[in-house]
Formats: C-alpha cells, sequence, structure tokens
C-alpha cells in the first residue's frame, strides 16, 4: 500500500471558515499586537497581521480548536494532507524556533535561512537530473518521483505559523521530504512514512513527528507494526540522533554526487530493506 | 586562637618597635579607608588612636585627576543610604559630581523570552521605610502601602525631590575623597596614622601565660618594614582572601560561580536609544543562559559595561578587535542566544574573528526588525515595542578585565578582638550592584557600635561590645547575598518550563506598583528615619 501524505492543495472547507471568522473578528476589535510573549493578549485575537503569501493569522483560540480538529481527521485520514499540514503548524510552533537556531549555528544553515532557496520542479530542473548517471542522488530522486508519480510542486503551503522565518523553516522542512526518502531509502509505504517520522523525531523533536510516530501505527497491521518496530524505528533512532542536522543540507548543491557518498558524508547508513 | 605567620622576605632580627593602637584596620580598599574616616569623624571615636595598612600605593588615590573623556573600568553604583553615609563622613563634598552619574532608572530583562520589569526613581515611595528592612530590624513592621507617619511636613518634604535610585562613579573616586578626608583628618590632629606600600607579615596573639598579661590577648600585627603594631580592635577589612579572618579561625562559606565577570568602559551615542530622555540615566540589564549584560550609565556619552559570562567567554572577550567587541555587545542586548552562541564559537584563539561579524549581526537585526514592523503594522499607538539601549560605538582601551565571581559569607562577622567589613566579612554576585553597598552599610553600623562603646565604657574590642554589629549586619547581608544568588541560578539556564515561569512572575510584578516599589526600596537601603540616635 503506498500512500502520498502531503499531496492534497485543496483548501479546506475548515480553513475557509477561518477566514471568514479571521476577518470578522478584525472588523469588530481593535488590534491588540503582542511585542512579547507574555503581554497579556485576548485569546480571541490574532496576535499579528499577514506576515507572507499564504499567512492566515488566528487567535490562540482558533488554533487550539484546529490542532485537535486537524488531529482526529489526520489521524482518520492521512491522506488529507492540509490537516497533517495544519496540525504541524499549530503545533510546532515553538520548536520552529529550535530547528531554527540549530540552523543559525551551522554555515550551511545560515546560507539557507540567508537565501532561502525555494524546492520546485522549475528550481530542481529535473530534465536536467534525469541526465545524470545512474547511482547519482539527482538520478535516483527523480527516478523516485517518477515512481510515485508526483512532483515537488505539490506540497500544502504554510498558513499558520505567525513568523516569516519560521514559515521559511516549515516550508523547508516540507520540501526537503522527498529527499530523505532517497537519502535513507525508506519506502514511500505508511510504515515507511512512520520510520521516517521516528527520523524526524530523533533530529528535530517537533511534536507533530511525535503524534505522528505514536498513533500512527494504530492504523498499521500487526505484521506492518512488527516491522516497524523491529527493524525500522531501532534504525531511524540511532542515524537520526548520530547525523548531521539534515535542515542544514543544501539538497540543491549534492545532486551530482553518487548515493553511497551523500550517505557517509551526511553519517547516515542506509536503512534495512525487508 | 591561632598564629599565622607568612612567609617574610627579610629574615629581620632586629629588633621591632612595637606601637599600641586602639584600632588597627588591615586593608586600605574603600571599606577600611571608610571606616578610618567614619570614625575620625565622629565624636567619641576621633579620640581613639587608629592605623589602616594598605600593601599597595595611595598616591594614586590620593593623585586622582582623570580627563574628562576617560573612565575607570572599575565603576560601582551607589545607593542613597551609602551617599548619605558618605555625606556624613564629608566624603561626599570632595567629589566632583561631573563624574557622578545619577541612575534614575532601571529595566531588566530576560534575554529568553523577552519578559521585562522597568524600575523608575519617580515611583520610589520617598517617606516610609522599606517594610523588607523593617523586618530586618527586627521592629513591627507596618505592611506595605500603609502610611502612619503623621507629620504633615516630613511628608511633604520628602516627597518633593524624587531620590535617583543609585549613583554611579569611579572606585578611584570615591578612594580619592575617602584618602582627601583622611588626610584632612590627620591635620586636624586625629590620631590616625597610615602605613601604605606595608604588607602585614603575620598576625599573633598570646597564648598560655602571657595571655594572661594585660593587654596579653590583644592581636600583634607584624609589618613588613619591622614595625609591630598591638591593637585593642583589630579590623579585617582585607578583601575576599582575608588574612585577618583566617587569623581569626572564622570559615568563609560559599561557592564560586562559574562565571567571570568583564568589565569596561564603553562610549555610547544616546541619540540610539528608544527610551524616553534617550536612555539618560537609565540602567540596563539583559539576562543572557551564560550570564548577565549590564549596562550602567555614566556622563557625557559614557558608560560602564559589566558583563557576567562564562570563563572562556570573557577570555575571548577581551582579545576581540574594539570594532567587533562592540558589535557584540550590541547583539549581546538584542539578539536571540542561540545568534550569540554562533559568535562566541567564532572567536579565534588569538581574538581574531572567523566570520564578519557586522555583517552576520546586521542580517540577524534586519530579520527581527522586518518581524518586528510586520507584527506592529495592525497595531495601535501602544504598540511602541520594548525600549532599546543605546548603541555602544567605542571602548576605552585597556579597560576590559575579567575577574571571576563568587559567593562568600563568613560564619561569622565577630571574634574577640577582631571584626570584619566589607568583601572580608561576604562577597556577592554583582547582578543586583550590592556589593560595595553592603560594605559601606558595615561600616556605618561598626562605627555606631564602636561609639556606643566607648560612651557606655565598654572595652571597644570585647566581643560582647562587637555583637551588636553581628546581630545588625548579619542576617540583611545573608538575606541579599541569598536573594542574589537565586535570582543569579533562575536565569542562569535556558529550559522552557523554568523560562515560562519566571517570565510570567516578572511580567507579573512588573505590573503590581507596591511590589516593585518594595523591591526598589530593599535594593536602594532606604530605612526609617532618624530610628537611631
Amino acid at each position: 500500500m503506498s500512500a502520498r501524505i502531503f499531496t492534497r492543495t485543496n483548501p479546506s472547507a475548515l480553513k475557509q471558515c477561518l477566514t471568514r471568522t479571521s476577518a470578522l473578528a478584525r472588523s469588530t476589535r481593535a488590534a491588540a499586537p503582542s511585542a512579547s510573549l507574555f503581554t497579556f493578549r485576548s485569546p480571541l485575537e490574532a496576535p499579528t497581521g499577514k506576515l507572507y503569501e499564504g499567512h492566515i493569522p488566528i487567535s490562540p483560540l482558533q488554533r487550539a480548536i484546529l490542532a485537535v480538529g486537524s488531529a482526529f481527521t489526520a489521524l482518520a485520514n492521512p491522506l488529507r494532507g492540509d490537516m497533517v499540514a495544519a496540525l504541524g503548524e499549530t503545533t510546532s510552533g515553538i520548536f520552529l524556533n529550535r530547528i531554527r537556531d540549530q540552523m543559525l549555528q551551522d554555515p550551511e544553515g545560515r546560507r539557507i535561512l540567508r537565501e532561502r532557496p525555494i524546492i520546485t520542479s522549475e528550481t530542481m530542473q529535473l530534465d536536467t537530473l534525469r541526465q545524470l548517471p545512474d547511482g547519482t542522488f539527482g538520478r535516483e530522486y527523480v527516478r523516485f518521483l517518477d515512481d510515485q508519480q508526483v512532483s515537488p510542486d505539490t506540497r500544502e503551503p504554510v498558513h499558520f505559523v505567525d513568523s516569516e522565518e519560521l514559515a521559511y523553516v516549515m516550508q523547508r522542512y516540507r520540501e526537503t521530504h522527498d529527499f530523505y526518502h532517497t537519502l535513507t531509502g525508506l519506502p514511500v509505504t505508511v510504515d515507511g512514512e512512520i520510520a521516517l517520522k521516528w527520523f524526524e523525531m530523533a533530529q528535530t523533536g517537533l511534536p507533530m513527528t511525535m503524534l505522528s510516530s505514536f498513533f500512527g501505527p494504530l492504523r498499521l497491521s500487526s505484521e506492518e507494526r512488527e516491522r516497524l518496530f523491529n527493524v525500522y524505528v531501532p534504525w531511524a533512532l540511532e542515524n537520526g540522533s548520530t547525523s548531521k542536522l539534515l535542515m542544514n543540507v543544501r539538497w540543491e548543491e549534492w545532486m551530482e554526487k553518487p548515493v553511497e557518498d551523500v550517505q557517509r558524508e551526511l553519517g547516515v547508513r542506509p536503512c534495512p530493506q525487508v | 586562637m591561632a598564629a599565622i605567620r607568612f612567609q617574610s622576605t627579610e629574615a629581620t632580627k632586629a629588633a621591632t618597635t612595637t606601637e599600641e593602637y586602639d584600632v588597627v584596620i588591615v586593608g586600605g580598599g574603600i571599606a577600611g579607608s571608610a571606616l578610618a574616616c567614619a570614625l575620625a569623624s565622629a565624636k567619641a571615636s576621633g579620640t581613639l588612636k587608629v592605623a589602616l595598612i594598605e600593601a599597595f600605593d595611595l598616591s594614586n588615590h590620593i593623585n586622582f585627576s582623570p580627563r574628562p573623556d576617560q573612565y575607570s573600568n572599575r565603576v560601582s553604583s551607589l545607593t542613597p543610604k551609602s551617599v548619605a553615609f558618605l555625606k556624613k563622613i564629608g566624603v561626599w563634598s570632595e567629589l566632583d559630581l561631573s563624574r557622578v552619574a545619577a541612575c534614575e532608572g532601571m529595566q531588566v530583562w530576560d534575554g529568553v523570552s523577552g519578559a521585562r520589569i522597568t524600575f523608575d526613581a519617580a515611583n520610589v515611595d520617598g517617606v516610609q521605610s522599606s517594610f523588607l528592612h523593617q523586618v530586618f530590624s527586627g521592629n513591627v513592621p507596618t505592611p506595605p502601602g500603609v502610611n502612619n507617619n503623621t507629620n504633615q511636613e516630613t511628608l511633604d518634604s520628602s516627597n518633593k525631590e524624587a531620590s535617583p535610585l543609585a549613583w554611579m562613579t569611579e572606585n578611584l573616586h570615591v578612594q580619592y575623597g575617602l584618602q582627601k578626608q583622611i588626610v584632612g583628618h590627620q591635620a586636624r590632629g586625629i590620631k590616625l596614622d597610615v602605613f601604605e606600600k606595608t604588607k602585614v607579615q603575620g598576625i599573633t596573639t598570646g597564648q598560655g601565660e602571657s595571655a594572661q598579661l594585660p593587654k596579653g590577648d590583644w592581636p600583634a600585627v607584624q609589618l613588613d618594614n619591622g614595625k609591630t603594631l598591638v591593637t585593642r580592635l583589630l579590623v579585617g577589612a582585607d578583601g575576599v582572601n582575608s588574612p585577618v579572618r583566617s587569623f581569626a579561625k572564622i570559615e568563609s562559606l560559599g561557592w564560586d560561580y562559574s562565571q567571570f565577570g568583564l568589565v569596561a568602559t564603553l562610549q555610547i551615542d544616546p541619540s540610539t536609544s528608544t527610551a524616553p530622555g534617550q536612555g539618560r540615566g537609565i540602567a540596563w540589564q539583559r539576562f543572557l543562559p551564560t550570564g548577565p549584560i549590564a549596562m550602567l550609565p555614566l556622563n557625557n556619552g559614557y558608560a560602564s559595561l559589566v558583563w557576567s559570562t562564562t570563563p572562556k567567554i570573557a577570555q575571548d572577550l577581551k582579545k576581540l578587535p574594539a570594532r567587533d567587541f562592540c558589535a557584540l555587545v550590541n547583539a549581546a542586548f538584542s539578539a536571540s542566544p542561540a545568534e550569540l552562541e554562533y559568535l562566541y564559537k567564532n572567536i579565534g584563539p588569538d581574538g581574531q574573528p572567523l566570520v564578519d561579524f557586522q555583517k552576520e549581526i546586521e542580517w540577524r537585526t534586519g530579520v527581527r526588525d522586518a518581524e518586528m514592523s510586520q507584527t506592529m503594522v495592525r497595531g495601535s499607538s501602544s504598540s511602541q515595542g520594548d525600549d532599546k539601549p543605546p548603541r555602544v560605538v567605542d571602548v576605552q582601551e585597556n579597560t576590559r578585565a575579567p575577574f571571576p565571581l563568587r559567593m562568600r559569607n563568613s560564619s561569622s562577622y565577630v571574634e574577640d578582638r577582631v571584626v570584619l567589613v566589607g568583601d572580608a566579612a561576604h562577597t556577592v554576585h554583582p547582578l543586583a550592584g550590592q556589593g560595595l553597598n553592603q560594605g559601606l552599610a558595615d561600616v556605618e553600623c561598626l562605627t555606631r557600635v564602636i561609639e556606643t562603646s566607648l560612651l557606655s565604657g565598654s572595652d571597644i574590642g570585647n566581643i560582647h561590645s562587637l555583637t551588636p554589629y553581628s546581630s545588625e549586619r548579619f542576617l540583611p547581608n545573608l538575606a541579599m547575598l541569598g536573594t542574589v544568588d537565586k535570582l543569579s541560578k533562575l536565569y542562569n539556564t535556558d529550559f522552557g518550563p523554568v523560562v515560562w515561569a519566571r517570565s510570567l512572575g516578572l511580567t507579573a510584578v512588573d505590573k503590581m506598583g507596591p511590589i516593585k516599589n518594595e523591591i526598589m526600596r530593599f535594593a536602594m537601603g532606604l530605612e526609617e528615619p532618624s530610628n537611631r540616635t
């Protein structure tokens, strides 16, 4: 069974509802911006204005409702990419700070934050990558995209993160997801995706990864669960914690290297094939 | 009591001259010199024969004649209580007030969360004694906010001029005032002998039978100039490693902080501060996880820096080129701890930065400012953001100096014929600017106690005469040490739940006027007026 989690771009009914209610709130109440986390602010008002393209400012109350609602929806139907995205954005606010701070410690990570490269089929030049020799990272990456019949353009944009830089960090995190598959060799099955979430949890500590890691397996068959916990999870925890922080990697510049070299330099062993 | 012998550089067996004194003060620092002045200026104690011993040359104190564009890097904040004492002993009038800066306000904030508390001298209630002081002095306290002073005149006159929170001036400047007073007293005929450039070689006391002879139990101080001073009362004002304290076998309890304090004299551009009045007279302190960084106001566009941080960072900061050092200090007041971590890591072993500090800091400042302005686009007029301290434009050459930070308290301040004042008795973290003030409070109290003993005909060196000093000073000093220590530990972490709790607490206290008032008055040392004769 193969599942592609992040493909949906249709705005959900819930999101449209949110847009309407925030517009209503804005028009009826005075603005109350906060300079620091600890200034008292009403739970019914969004703390900032629109900070970037696609930003939907929501109040703390809306955020709480969205977090709970999207959690249940995503658990019931993991194919709802927009719900998974919403869950990630409403719960990961504080931890995106941590990823960004880790990126600030690394020269390559700082370059990414400064230049903010975007990954689309255009910027990746997929046709050029297809011409690369077999066994190079770029060739295997495009092979993976073609097999799954997906493209890097189908990611859900970021809506609910109240900071331009952190929204970019979230977007980069999503966009680099396909590279993680190519790097680790994990299949795009449900248990493969969950294994990758365990890997990311070991790396980043994002709560969304923890939610997927702990609740996702509930949906698996017992055989798949066994494979997950006996093979994939130990591998994921070991490699996730010892490898270089993948958010600091400028994937665009590693395309011509052989996959083994990339794995070696980043400190990741390919996952066991079962 | 035991004897301590130090290594003597001269094997002198020649007949040593012995002189008798009533009080011998070991240590000519601010505490020791202030005690000498205070004793000389009081009526009864002015008849005592006092000696002041100092190992270093005091001439650079009495010859203090600095340029208006240079400030020494050892600057202290003097509370109103300390200033009142200095006025009383005639030192304040000797000072050049153009080199004394009034601190009218303080802004203190959390480097991780941004939670802030602001103190303004104008809000301090001038009349009533601090509740906490009343508690520690053993009086029946009146609750904060209740004004039971029925003297209307006192009320009106005290509130007319709000006192600054503190005055900032160089330690050398205060030393200068003290030495001038000492010379003045000597000229008046007061028996005050100063032994400068003189080291103490040993302190002994009579043992066994000789202790039974008259004055046999008096401490004898052997100086390296061959003299021996025998004294009724020995005062240890000789700093944190006090030999007098060791002689008296008094234990010093406490710990070393894994932090060094780096001081420096900064040149600032007041026009860059967003605080009212361009931040003149405002002290700024930001708590970083590595330790607090503080900028204390001086006059004429200068400021004093006290940055408590890890030993490695303190040493690196000293070696950095001036331009990068100033950029880093500015960043330390605004950038996130993660951003600062990156910069600390990129200081080479010779002190040269491994990356372009200016560029990196500019980039991060740009990102931060963009987010701030976006956040305020929706805002009403109240959204000014937090006040910013003035930008540092230069650092005075050779003023960057690190020193280790520690907390110490002696198990006792008094022994038979021995008393400790100042750093010899207690050492505190500099984050609250209290150390010197505690020392001056000790001196003021001891002078009073000695006066009282004299007037009642007691032996000033007898431990029973000295106990009132210990009772009065021990608990307040301990309380201050403990509070400052807990604050230092509370802010030494960036662990999420602790940050959240302390920020919530700080923000809450910032909104509670009466409590802030109490804190300010406690820190300023304000007490009930004329509580004592």
